[in-house]
């Protein structure tokens, strides 16, 4: 594999200039003949060890790098779904409902998503005002999903959820994300949009997938507009 | 990211000709001047690869009493901020050491002869030695002030002269002036020279930035550089082909120094063009 | 074409390419024969000016000898070199010590010239330093010519130096622990054995042209207790007898410096003081090896006054020589002087106990010498092992020692640096290498710049730079003009952090009120020492660069140090 200088000063972690530096003085074996750099890889990794200095191939920051890359509330719900009249007269029976709507789930994967929903529910309440609740498993299920999944169930009619403020919720988003990352990333970007009233009254129109979808897109560019202040 | 160029100035009206034109290039090239006012008749540049010592003839050392306020009056007439260095290392007492991380370098033909070697052809030795030496550009001035309006980069197919065209790319883009490239034909034909442009990736900017390419096929060298126009800046590399490269400047070049009384902007073998 | 131009890149070719070992002990034979060569032509040159002005010694205005030979060199050295006399090892260590060893080519041959015009007519000066710049020179520009990088270079100007030293004295152990303790200080093994090769091929060199004869011998001395316990009193005395003639050397090379008359008309004045006092005492003249033979030889057969009178009129005559303007080394005038101040010590020990039958004079000569060069250059090891390679005087070697390393110690608590170092001591530019001055010296700021810094302008509103604060990685955020764009002020998290969680202030608050515009800023030229000193002075942990009142960028401490470590890394170990 040849490396050009820059990767060479990027695998050292070192400025580009320190490197051309040590060059000139003969402190790293390279040689340099213009505008052409003489090296041997191999050389170079024991130079680097037995001076202390680390020497990681690039690979490793490009795979670093894509992790970055968050998704946003928009493709998570879409791919949750959205149901409408939950039925069920307290937090257990709603959850069991809607945990039994997630067909992307296999069985025994709903069993455990119920139980620990439920295990959440019991530390405190997932309520969070305003009639709108946000259940979650407190460890994220990395196993069972390859991307983040918000489910968005309308209930039936509203029951007592232990919430923050006692009212009782009409609406539960349930979020599930491979970690705790992207967890708490959704959850600020929800949260967002919750904060606004008239979002919350919008909500408690019941609207269909489209009218919801949509007025989820423009909340979100909202919160773009302003991170890219 | 802020380019320097460093100039050393004469106090008199000879040395404000060259300072006008430095302040000209760097208003157009997006640099600005540093100026070293020099209190000794000598001084060492410590580069790569050699020490040069240039020796300083009597005219760059008279009224320093006034060089200060000549030269800031010239700098910010020019709608700049005057910077002057002080070395701050001396070899000796009277050997101060002056760095070389500049970006240009201005020089009048001569740095140790007076005026009166200043004609066409000649071009002193420790000017020479610098640009051997040099990671930067060096900026000979025509012996008078002019604007110069375009930019005329020769090309003789030689790496020295791939950088000194990709110099050139770089100057019509940051200012904005117009590009045109010179090429004199003679053993190789037409197809060679756009071969090697081909091999160094060069051609989107050769379509972008070139006005026209003049090839010289035939008549004398000396006559063809006629064509270059009188107020265009000429870039060029100092060395060429051939095993001697190393320790004599080019034919061409030679050639195009004593002819045209044109600002040269010389790329020795040093300059490396990433910045 | 390939194999012809890469023949002048040989640290390109493969065989060298991974350990340069090799090559640098190819160089390091060329360079040592060059050198010895150069040492070898400046002493027959001297040999043969003495041999001619012989002849004139019994006129009457001989004196002027000295200061004709004087203002010929500062002439040849400030016109026709353009060199400037005087500056010379300091020269040598202070280009290692900061440029990699980058010496002028004209170097390699003024001073041979120069010296040999200031010596070969009397002036009281040595033929060693120059010589030493001689072959440090032509090893830098051998090293040039070959484009071998800064490390290769700066060894090939130590085993020029000792090839020269090697070759002048027929000493290669002296050569090549002066190159090592003076020129380059460091003792690792890359240095030393192309440094051994070149003082081989210098001694070499020397002895084919010049044949194999020990500079100084004599008789065998048997040392007693007795002796032993005197050389404490010796060391003294040469301890005193170096500082002497550090100050005194000092101070003519500023009285010199005050008078406004041009440079040769100054060295001329200096020569023709020299040229008065050698009319009476012909010992100061010249370099003086003749007469240092003698004195080890115990014939020198002067009384105690003349001695000690001798030795005073030497210091002064080096002072005079060399610090108006003359050019040439301190080695030969501290045998000299050493000798003379030995034979006095001896002189005045007969004296005071006159029943002890106190060693040979010669043996105090040669301790005199050894305790003058160590004191002088506070080079130890040098001193010890160039006595006994000059004098073959192995059996002296105990008080040799003591003489030598109490010499140094004393002359280090009253004058902390050597004769050579003292200058770039002074003026804070002598950089041993694994030092921290060192490995400041190779950092700059354009290297530990950080640039990710977001900046904002001074109209913008809290709310907006919450929106920045949540992106950035910083806790600093450099405040522009909105249109000038020029540096305005510095935001710190820690001063805004309490108003971070109010929302009123969120509209209510623009960033030029909270902004601190009294910060200081660093220049990208700046010496990173420097920088340090500011930020320990006042607790800063990062600093804003400024270059023409752009903001450019951050240095941050966690950074710089992290940058020391690793190049103090490099710099040091293996």
């Amino acid at each position: 594999m040849k490396l050009t200088i820059n990767e060479v000063a990027q695998c050292l972690h070192l400025p580009l200039s320190t490197v051309e530096r040590w060059i000139r003085q003969g402190r790293i074996p390279i040689q340099r003949n213009g505008n052409d750099y003489i090296f041997n890889e191999s050389a170079l990794k024991k130079w680097a060890e037995s001076y202390n200095l680390m020497f990681s191939l690039p690979q490793k920051v490009k795979a670093q790098q894509q992790e970055a890359i968050l998704e946003n509330l928009l493709p998570a719900m879409k791919r949750g779904g959205v149901y409408h009249d939950l039925k069920g007269d307290n937090v257990e029976a709603v959850l069991g409902a809607a945990v039994e709507n997630l067909h992307v789930l296999s069985n025994s994967s709903k069993e455990k998503l119920f139980k620990k929903l439920l295990e959440r529910e019991n530390l405190t309440s997932t309520g969070i005002g305003k009639g709108v609740a946000i259940p979650h498993p407190h460890d994220p299920m990395s196993d069972a999903l390859e991307n983040p999944l918000i489910a968005t169930c309308f209930l039936e009619k509203p029951i007592d959820f232990g919430a923050v403020d006692d009212k009782p919720v009409f609406i539960m988003f349930i979020l599930l994300s491979q970690s705790i990352k992207i967890h708490l990333h959704l959850l600020s970007r929800l949260s967002f949009c919750v904060r606004d009233n008239s979002f919350v009254e919008f909500l408690k129109t019941s609207p269909d997938s489209a009218a919801f979808f949509s007025k989820v897109a423009d909340f979100e560019k909202q919160l773009d507009r302003a991170d890219n202040y | 990211m802020d380019h320097q160029l460093f100039h050393i100035f004469r106090n008199n009206p000879l040395g404000r000709e060259t300072l006008l034109q430095s302040i000209y290039f760097c208003s157009k090239v997006g640099a600005s001047p540093v100026i070293y006012i020099p209190k000794h008749a000598k001084f060492l540049m410590y580069f790569e690869n050699d020490v040069v010592q240039i020796d300083l003839d009597n005219s760059y050392l008279t009224s320093p009493e006034t060089a200060l306020k000549h030269a800031t009056e010239l700098v910010e007439q020019g709608g700049m901020k005057a910077r002057f260095l002080e070395p701050k290392h001396y070899t000796a007492s009277t050997l101060p050491d002056i760095q070389t991380n500049f970006d240009f370098m201005c020089c009048p033909r001569s740095i140790s002869d007076l005026s009166s070697k200043i004609g066409l052809g000649y071009i002193g030795p420790r000017v020479r030695r610098i640009v051997e030496s040099a990671r930067f550009p060096i900026l000979i001035t025509s012996p008078v002030y002019k604007k110069w309006q375009s930019i005329a980069v020769f090309f003789g197919g030689s790496t020295n002269a791939v950088n000194a065209l990709k110099l050139g790319f770089r100057i019509s883009r940051v200012s904005g002036l117009p590009l045109d490239v010179y090429t004199r034909v003679e053993k190789n034909s037409r197809e060679s020279y756009e071969k090697v442009i081909k091999d160094e990736n060069l051609e989107d900017e050769m379509g972008l930035y070139v006005n026209k390419w003049h090839f010289f096929e035939k008549g004398l060298f000396e006559d063809n550089l006629y064509e270059v126009p009188h107020d265009a800046l000429v870039v060029l590399g100092a060395y060429g082909h051939g095993l001697i490269k190393t320790f004599v400047f080019g034919g061409k070049m030679e050639k195009i120094q004593s002819t045209i009384s044109n600002n040269l902007l010389i790329v020795g073998p040093y300059y490396t063009s990433t910045r | 074409m390939r194999i012809l131009k890469s023949w002048r890149y040989p640290a390109s070719w493969n065989i060298f390419r991974l350990d340069d070992r090799l090559l640098l002990i190819l160089m390091a034979a060329i360079v040592g024969n060059c050198s010895g060569l150069a040492a070898v032509i400046l002493n027959r040159s001297l040999v043969a000016m003495f041999e001619w002005l012989h002849h004139l010694r019994h006129y009457w205005w001989v004196f002027v000898l000295p200061a004709v030979g004087a203002a010929l060199s500062s002439l040849f050295l400030d016109k026709v070199v353009k060199e400037g006399a005087g500056h010379g090892v300091p020269e040598v260590i202070y280009s290692v010590s900061r440029y990699g060893g980058l010496l002028r080519f004209r170097s390699s041959f003024s001073r041979l010239i120069s010296s040999c015009l200031t010596i070969g007519s009397g002036g009281s000066a040595g033929p060693e330093a120059p010589v030493v710049i001689s072959g440090a020179s032509i090893g830098s520009n051998i090293a040039k010519f070959f484009s071998l990088n800064d490390r290769q270079r700066v060894t090939l100007v130590g085993c020029g130096a000792a090839g020269a030293i090697s070759s002048i004295f027929n000493a290669p152990i002296a050569g090549m622990v002066f190159a090592i303790e003076v020129i380059i200080g460091e003792w690792k093994s890359v240095n030393i054995v192309p440094i051994a090769i070149a003082s081989v091929a210098g001694t070499e060199v020397s002895r084919i042209l010049q044949g194999n004869q020990i500079a100084f011998s004599h008789r065998l001395f048997s040392i007693d207790l007795i002796d032993i316990i005197a050389c404490l009193g010796l060391a003294i005395l040469t301890a005193a007898a170096s500082i002497l003639l550090t100050r005194m050397l000092r101070s003519i090379h500023e009285i010199s410096g005050r008078i406004s008359a041009p440079v040769w008309l100054r060295a001329a004045a200096g020569g023709c003081a020299v040229g008065i006092i050698g009319l009476f005492l012909p010992v100061v003249l010249g370099e003086g090896y003749h007469s240092v033979r003698i004195m080890i030889e115990g014939t020198f057969s002067q009384g105690l006054a003349i001695v000690a009178l001798a030795a005073l009129a030497k210091i002064v005559a080096t002072s005079l020589t060399l610090g108006s303007g003359g050019s040439g080394g301190i080695f030969a005038p501290c045998l000299v002087i050493g000798s003379l101040v030995g034979l006095t010590y001896h002189h005045s020990l007969v004296l005071l106990w006159p029943s002890v039958s106190w060693v040979n004079e010669g043996c105090f000569a040669l301790l005199g010498m050894a305790g003058l060069i160590s004191g002088m250059l506070q080079a130890p090891l040098t001193g010890i092992f160039l006595i006994v390679e000059i004098t073959g005087g192995y059996e002296v070697i105990l008080p040799l020692i003591i003489v030598s390393a109490i010499s140094t110690t004393l002359c280090h608590y009253i004058e902390p640096a050597s004769y050579y170092l003292k200058d770039l001591v002074e003026l804070g530019h002598l950089l041993r290498p694994g030092t921290d001055a060192r490995v400041l010296s190779d950092l700059n700021v354009p290297e530990i710049l950080e640039r990710d810094c977001i900046t904002v302008n001074q109209n913008m509103l809290l709310r907006d730079f919450i929106n920045i604060v949540k992106k950035s990685h910083r806790n600093y955020f450099p405040v522009e003009n909105e249109e000038t764009g020029d540096f305005m002020g510095i935001i710190h998290l820690d001063d805004i952090r309490q108003y971070l969680f109010n929302p009123i202030m969120y509209d209510a608050v623009v960033l030029g009120q909270i902004m601190d515009t009294k910060v200081e800023v660093v220049h990208p030229d700046d010496d990173l020492s420097e920088v340090l000193r500011r930020m320990d002075a006042n607790r800063l942990f990062s600093m804003p660069v400024v270059i023409n009142n752009r903001f450019i960028g951050l240095i941050s401490k966690a950074t710089l140090l992290d940058q020391y470590r690793k190049e103090l890394m490099v710099q040091t170990s293996h």
